[in-house]
């Protein structure tokens, strides 16, 4: 008889997978490459994109249309995943799709240190995480004091309580922080909670490896590096970045070899590499989520892919719009 | 004319001043030709400043592009937040170019590591820095083209000031003193001129006498 755990998580895999091959493949980006923006705009009329086109076309038009349409449609798909879950799935689910939450929470924090409207904030604001789009609406109506004071015993708190004493860039960076913190530290059966462990500590190794680079590539200091990498990582643990952080930048190249996301050939420039590396992970995801399809990591490698379509759709937007050639814009997607 | 005293007293005191006026018109010559060749080199500088500026610039508009493009609208635009409260910094001092006070723009840098700027880290892309960066120089490029171009426009004025002296000094001033020198002499010898007839005369009264 097939667990209870089993079940949910055959049916929620069911479900990504049929949303799942829904996204366009990697000869859907080589053809829309070779279209113009309003043709592109076209083929995505016909798509899933269609409702979130129509909705902003009054508001919007050329590429920011495209761009605002793509993030409401990415909310959206979030927002399905976690209503199409249940049981242990949604726990893990629902904690990962935080990050939505500390990305409305920076940009209401910037938003409101600029004195800006808050009819733009919400324009920036993705709400597909813990917090409803009325209570990012309410935060929006208070100053950043209050929104602290009312955040006071979750996660944030710690990170918000810097306020004022700290820069943004740190505060930004704690709220991160705490976001992985707590991921990391959902707990359901011991297999789900591994194998979710196990995929954020990933995340975190990419992200700390591109912090490292970039920060290095910078000429930082090994503290300044340290005191922005996320701890926790997979491979890439705390000592493992300090190690890295005291290295130079040709050194970490060669020091890298062997760890699970390398597999750079040549570092040309950084931006290049960032895609190099998510590439990588992508790959990684893929392996991992064949080697256990009945776990959370199939639906969590669609928020990825999803996440990456979406990426490559806008970057196409944008390119084509403003007559980037096609060699460009494609060095800038991930396409698989 | 006719208010000038044809005296000897007034004649030197013109050649006195006719003496000046064409000293001072060589120096003003001189000072023109100086501020002239100052400009020309100024407009090289000028030329050097305006080209990085435009390349810059043309730079940090694909470098947003990218950003945008990659990292999307919403997301610059909120980052964009965050920086838009820090305007560059920068004092101005003056310095003389040949008696022409211009200002010297001293700029602090605007830009800045990755760990300066005002997002954190985690949250962008390297394309944002790449983008943030690109803006950073052309904010220095513009105050370095400022400074320049205030410069010229004040070296402009004031050599268009010199040019008008000069020529007042060259076609007016000193050829107005130097035909009252002609007309005092010409007084002058005429004066003389009759003083010596006079003087024949009774000379010539006396004999009769």
């Amino acid at each position: 008889m097939i667990s209870r755990t089993k079940a949910a998580y055959a049916y929620i895999v069911a479900r990504t997978k049929v949303m799942k091959s829904r996204l366009l493949k990697a000869e859907d980006f080589r053809k829309l490459l070779n279209m113009s923006f309003d043709e592109i705009m076209r083929f995505l009329e016909e798509t899933e994109y269609k409702k979130e086109i129509d909705e902003m076309a009054y508001k919007y038009s050329g590429p920011k249309l495209l761009d605002y349409a793509l993030f409401s449609n990415l909310a959206k798909t979030h927002r399905k995943i976690y209503s199409v879950s249940f049981g242990d799935a949604k726990i893990l689910i629902g904690n990962y799709l935080r990050r939505c939450d500390v990305w409305n929470l920076i940009n209401i924090i910037r938003g409101k240190n600029a004195n800006l409207p808050a009819e733009m904030i919400e324009e920036t604001l993705i709400p597909a995480g813990e917090f409803s789009l009325e209570e990012l609406r309410s935060m929006l109506s208070k100053e950043i004091g209050e929104i602290a004071k009312e955040l006071e015993g979750t996660i944030y708190s710690e990170a918000l309580s810097k306020i004022g004493s700290a820069p943004m860039s740190v505060v930004e960076d704690e709220l991160w922080k705490s976001y992985y913190k707590a991921v990391l530290s959902v707990k359901t059966n011991d297999f789900e909670s591994r194998v979710f462990t196990h995929f954020v500590k990933m995340e975190i190794d990419l992200r700390n490896i591109k912090t490292i680079l970039r920060l290095k590539a910078e000429g930082d200091t090994v503290e300044e590096i340290i005191a922005r990498v996320i701890p926790g990582g997979y491979e890439l643990t705390e000592d493992e970045a300090r190690k890295l952080a005291t290295m130079s930048f040709e050194e970490i190249t060669k020091a890298l070899e062997g760890f699970w996301f390398w597999k750079v050939t040549s570092v040309q420039d950084l931006s290049r590499l960032e895609i190099e590396l998510d590439k990588n992970w992508i790959e990684a995801i893929a392996k991992r989520a064949g080697k256990y399809p009945l776990s959370v990591l199939p639906v969590l490698q669609y928020i990825v892919l999803k996440r990456v379509e979406v990426d490559n759709l806008r970057i196409l937007g944008w390119g084509k719009y403003h007559n980037i050639p096609n060699e460009e814009i494609e060095k800038e997607m991930v396409i698989l | 004319m006719a208010e000038v005293q044809p005296t000897r007293m007034e004649l030197i005191k013109l050649r006195r001043r006719i003496r000046m006026a064409v000293r001072g018109h060589s120096l003003l010559k001189m000072k023109r030709d100086g501020l002239i060749m100052e400009f020309r080199e100024l407009l090289e500088e000028a030329k050097v400043a305006i080209q990085k500026m435009v390349e810059n610039y043309n730079k940090a508009q694909q470098k947003l592009l990218i950003a945008m493009a990659v990292d999307g609208f919403p997301a610059l635009r909120s980052i964009a937040l965050s920086c838009c409260r820090i305007p560059p910094s920068f004092t101005v001092k003056k310095k003389s170019i040949m008696g022409v006070v211009v200002p010297v723009i001293k700029r602090e840098k605007v830009a800045r590591r990755a760990i300066e700027k005002p997002y954190g880290i985690l949250s962008t892309s390297v394309r944002v820095d790449e983008a943030v960066t690109a803006y950073e120089e052309l904010v220095d490029s513009i105050l370095e083209v400022a400074e320049i171009e205030t410069t010229i426009r004040k070296l402009l004025e004031e050599i268009e000031r010199t040019k008008r002296r000069v020529n007042a000094l060259e076609y007016r001033v000193i050829p107005r003193m130097k035909e009252l020198e002609r007309f005092i002499t010409f007084k002058l010898e005429e004066m003389d001129r009759e003083n010596i007839i006079r003087l024949k005369k009774l000379k010539m009264k006396k004999a009769k006498r």
